[in-house]
């Protein structure tokens, strides 16, 4: 190679695993931090091997691809060699036009096209879900088989045609021919469309955030559903250990392979070490299978299930030395009922998804977590059930300035989760304390570039409808006109729309001011570089909310819904999730237990329980309410002319 | 001869699986996304969502623009320039590679399809933290005393985003198109009195065309209808169709969204098959 070359691959390989360093980097960082490093640690990864559902999630993910690639390369394989002894001209155009669509179609398409006939048809046979893992094996076998085939045709091309009939005509039946003829020639090709369907599969994002159904999370949704809270560095410990994983394979498999690498022998070796690969790859592939289908059939629990649907990062699940709430079910459900269940644990990242996925009847979960403006609107929808309060006794904790809010004005559908209000984070070293107080600091010129507003459109134009004194649940287009005027007034100044990439830009100090929930003001706080002073204040009109438990009428076991609402009642499992998720909570266990107010220390007792008793009145004049589905339209129409400029 | 004519049965069956599976789970899903496309809440027939993308529009200072046309060109020229630079940051490292010892072949390939197999939302998670204003990248400008860059936030953000998410595919078929290409050929327009570029163009781009198509079809394709990279990169800021159509799923649009897929999906083929008839005159000729 020459010396320019040389650099110039050098260059490229740097651009490649800059990222890769960040992440490997990152993964040993002694605190939370994805962007500020504050000293060597493994801590990340005990953590990640505490984590039940992420390790969960890994699991899922493998027996997807796993599935995934076997069945389309046996299925591809196939089809290739049909295809190529295709005669008729007409046929064979028709097979490589279907076959290059899933290529040339965005995986948004294919996403989309799959979830409206799944969903489609689910509903036709009245189905109760109509998405799961099956569905997501055909979306992800679909989008491989043309890689698959594209990989095999060319090695059929190049194999001498005569081959397989000399073999015939000393005697081997077709079949025979076949197995000990072709398929040997044409192996380098099912391997490398094996090796691309598992890496296709194991990184798709898009087509399974649209087929990703009842209990079944890959990584990459479970990621994606971070977006409310922060990605942890779990999440590069993890990366780090596939990385490491992943060169070891390699370097293995070119160590068996090259052996003792005289180019001159290349060929005699290459006919030989094909011969190993062939055996290797039926080897592995039966492997493959038995697994599967044990993990599968064998895996399949037998006893009762519940299926929990909560926001991302919104329990506490035992990681960072905290109390796992899911396993603490598990054990007191066994302890008081005397047989044990099994707690399927989904997360989502906002009500609107929550919504979408159990409206279209894609899903069905037993117990839900819906915002206060989503359970009115799917009351209203009649998608909720009445709950059976004799289930909940531990009901009589929550505090009565949570109950008969206009959500829920008789109590009959919801148990309160957490509650918090909207407000404002800023750095105080760089914000003057005079310029402080209300929601003007957003539209404060003197920051300008330094702001970060919300990254969704109800929560933005709620900012800005505070501001003018606007009422947030307005049905008159004008006031929405007039608050996005106010958005884009503001967009000069805004650095950046963000949800949980707030976290790592206020904690570095890449912005100054940021608007988020009261709740995260403590999470970025401890994780805060030096030279960061971060503080917090809420305006005097905000937006209060309320997440409570629902049980959606898709609901398979209702006794058992009831139980873990009640669970989550208790003194133990209500004061870890408090302490985890850091919003207030309306369980009296909690906000009046001395423990706990230790744990979470003055200021943040006075930010999350400034003076409970007017809660109730502040909540029903500022808080969010279900706009209709035309208003709800509106807004997004808004939203996008703000977007696009 | 009756052993070939079961020989050719065994194919036909064999072709079989793959038949069916492609009309069910490839044809009649675009089926679908055409019925929503064209239907309403009811499912009565209506052009109203494919009139909405091409019609409506948003004033802003006083100027009028298309909402849904500027986000479909604005997503169009980010993914075209991400598609040009992969092309020419991969294409002179594809050469390198064809034409170097085959251990070095295998080493290299192994690297540049190893960051594929880390997550890609972590990948663009990572490419934050670099690009930051207080990142990385810029402690490292400012370490050497130069002055820092303002990138993450902008449109060069999140090209790179899609540059580098995208770029192994673009390397890898224009490689085994050159790693099969005779190297007599370039010998004998060397003889023949060409120049480097003058190989380069004559002889090397013009074979390596049908790994150029696919490479360019394999990068445009998924970065004009990305909607995570323009989230995280983009600081928000720029919305793109691909934002639109999960922007509409997430409102519980599914016509809405099955329109602006549908408009999508019908431009991308005509680009494509006038792409491929392209390709097909130049290698004819």
């Amino acid at each position: 190679m020459k010396t320019s070359a040389k650099i110039y691959t050098a260059l490229i390989m740097l651009f490649l695993f800059a990222p890769i360093a960040i992440l490997l980097i990152f993964s040993f960082n002694a605190a939370k931090s994805l962007s500020v490093f504050s000293g060597f640690s493994l801590y990340w990864y005990r953590e990640l091997f505490r984590d039940a559902e992420t390790l969960g999630a890994v699991r899922n993910t493998l027996v997807l691809a796993l599935s995934a690639a076997v069945l389309s390369t046996a299925m591809g394989t196939a089809a290739a060699v049909g295809i190529f002894r295709l005669r008729s001209k007409v046929l064979r155009a028709a097979y490589d036009t279907v076959t290059n669509i899933p290529m040339i179609n965005p995986d948004i398409i294919t996403g989309i096209s799959l979830m409206l006939m799944f969903v489609f048809v689910g509903r036709l046979f009245g189905a109760a879900t109509s998405l799961n893992f099956w569905t997501m094996l055909i979306a992800h076998i679909t989008f491989c088989l043309p890689y698959v085939i594209l990989q095999v045709l060319p090695k059929l091309q190049q194999m001498d045609a005569s081959l397989p009939e000399a073999a015939m005509d000393l005697g081997c039946t077709p079949f025979r021919a076949f197995l000990k003829v072709e398929i040997p020639e044409i192996m380098p090709g099912i391997v490398t469309g094996l090796i691309m369907a598992f890496t296709l599969s194991l990184d798709d994002f898009v087509i399974s955030y649209f087929t990703a159904g009842n209990g079944f999370q890959t990584l990459p949704i479970r990621i994606y559903n971070m977006t409310k809270k922060t990605v942890t560095p779990k999440m590069y410990a993890l990366s780090t250990i596939i990385f490491f994983t992943i060169l070891a394979l390699l370097i293995m498999t070119n160590l068996i392979d090259t052996g003792p690498g005289v180019e001159k022998q290349e060929k005699k070796e290459r006919s030989a070490a094909s011969k190993r690969r062939t055996k290797l790859a039926f080897g592995i592939g039966a492997v493959l299978a038995v697994g599967m289908a044990a993990v599968l059939f064998l895996g399949a629990p037998k006893k009762p299930v519940l299926n929990v649907y909560n926001w991302g990062e919104y329990i506490s699940d035992g990681s960072e030395d905290s109390f796992d709430v899911l396993q603490g079910f598990e054990d007191w459900y066994l302890a008081n009922y005397g047989h044990e269940v099994e707690v399927n644990y989904t997360t989502f990242a906002s009500n609107e998804d929550m919504y979408a996925k159990l409206s279209s009847g894609a899903v069905s979960y037993d117990v839900i977590v819906p915002s206060d403006y989503m359970i009115a609107r799917m009351r209203e929808e009649g998608m909720l059930l009445p709950l059976d309060f004799d289930n909940i006794p531990n009901y009589q904790y929550i505090g009565e300035s949570f109950k008969n809010l206009y959500y829920d004005p008789d109590n009959l559908y919801s148990v309160p989760y957490t509650y918090n209000f909207t407000g404002i984070i800023y750095d105080a070293n760089r914000v003057d304390e005079a310029d402080t107080g209300d929601w003007d600091l957003l539209w404060n010129p003197k920051y300008a570039g330094q702001i970060l507003q919300f990254n969704n459109s109800r929560d933005a134009f709620g900012t800005a409808q505070y501001k003018l004194g606007l009422d947030v649940n307005s049905d008159d287009p004008a006031d929405w006109q007039a608050a996005l005027a106010a958005l884009k007034e503001q967009q000069p100044l805004v650095k950046s729309y963000v949800m949980d990439e707030v976290y790592n830009m206020m904690e570095s100090g890449e912005a100054a001011v940021c608007t988020y929930y009261a709740g995260d003001y403590f999470i970025m706080a401890d994780a805060q570089a030096p030279g960061v002073e971060l503080s917090f204040y809420a305006p005097e009109r905000t937006n209060y909310f309320v997440d409570a438990f629902c049980i959606p009428t898709c609901c398979q076991n209702k006794e058992l819904a009831e139980a873990f609402i009640n669970y989550m009642l208790e003194y133990e499992p209500a004061v870890a999730n408090a302490e985890y998720i850091c919003y207030g909570c309306p369980n009296r266990l909690v906000y009046e237990d001395g423990a706990y107010a230790e744990d979470m220390g003055e200021e943040a007792m006075e930010i999350l329980y400034p003076n409970l008793d007017d809660f109730g009145e502040k909540y029903e004049q500022f808080a969010f309410r279900n706009l209709s589905p035309a208003m709800l339209g509106t807004i997004n129409t808004l939203w996008e002319e703000l977007k696009i400029n | 001869m009756k052993e070939k004519n079961g020989l050719r049965l065994a194919r036909r069956l064999a072709l079989g699986p793959y038949g069916l599976w492609a009309m069910l789970f490839i044809l009649v899903p675009l089926l679908f996304v055409a019925y929503y496309a064209f239907t309403d809440n009811d499912f009565a027939f209506t052009t109203d969502n494919i009139a909405r993308f091409f019609t409506a529009t948003s004033v802003s200072d006083g100027v009028v623009t298309h909402t849904y046309l500027l986000i479909f060109w604005r997503s169009l020229k980010l993914a075209v320039i991400s598609t040009v630079i992969c092309l020419l940051m991969g294409y002179p490292i594809a050469y390198i590679l064809s034409r170097s010892p085959l251990r070095t072949q295998k080493i290299l390939i192994t690297l540049i399809m190893i960051p594929m197999w880390m997550n890609f939302l972590i990948r663009t998670y990572a490419w934050m933290t670099i690009l930051q204003d207080t990142g990385i990248l810029n402690s490292f400008l400012r370490l050497l005393s130069l002055r820092p860059v303002h990138i993450i936030g902008t449109e060069g953000a999140v090209v790179i985003g899609m540059v580098y998410d995208y770029f192994p595919y673009m390397i890898l078929p224009i490689y085994s198109v050159m790693a099969k290409m005779d190297v007599r050929l370039e010998e004998a327009a060397r003889d023949l009195g060409c120049n480097s570029f003058g190989v380069l163009r004559r002889v090397i781009f013009p074979l390596s065309l049908p790994g150029v198509i696919s490479g360019v079809t394999m990068v445009l394709i998924p970065s004009i209808s990305t909607f995570y990279i323009s989230q995280k990169l983009g600081n928000g800021k720029f919305y793109l169709i691909g934002d639109a159509i999960e922007g509409q799923y997430v409102a519980n649009n599914l016509h809405f969204a099955a329109a602006i897929a549908f408009i999508l999906m019908v431009i991308l083929l005509i680009g494509m098959a006038l792409m491929q008839r392209y390709a097909n005159s130049r290698a004819a000729a």
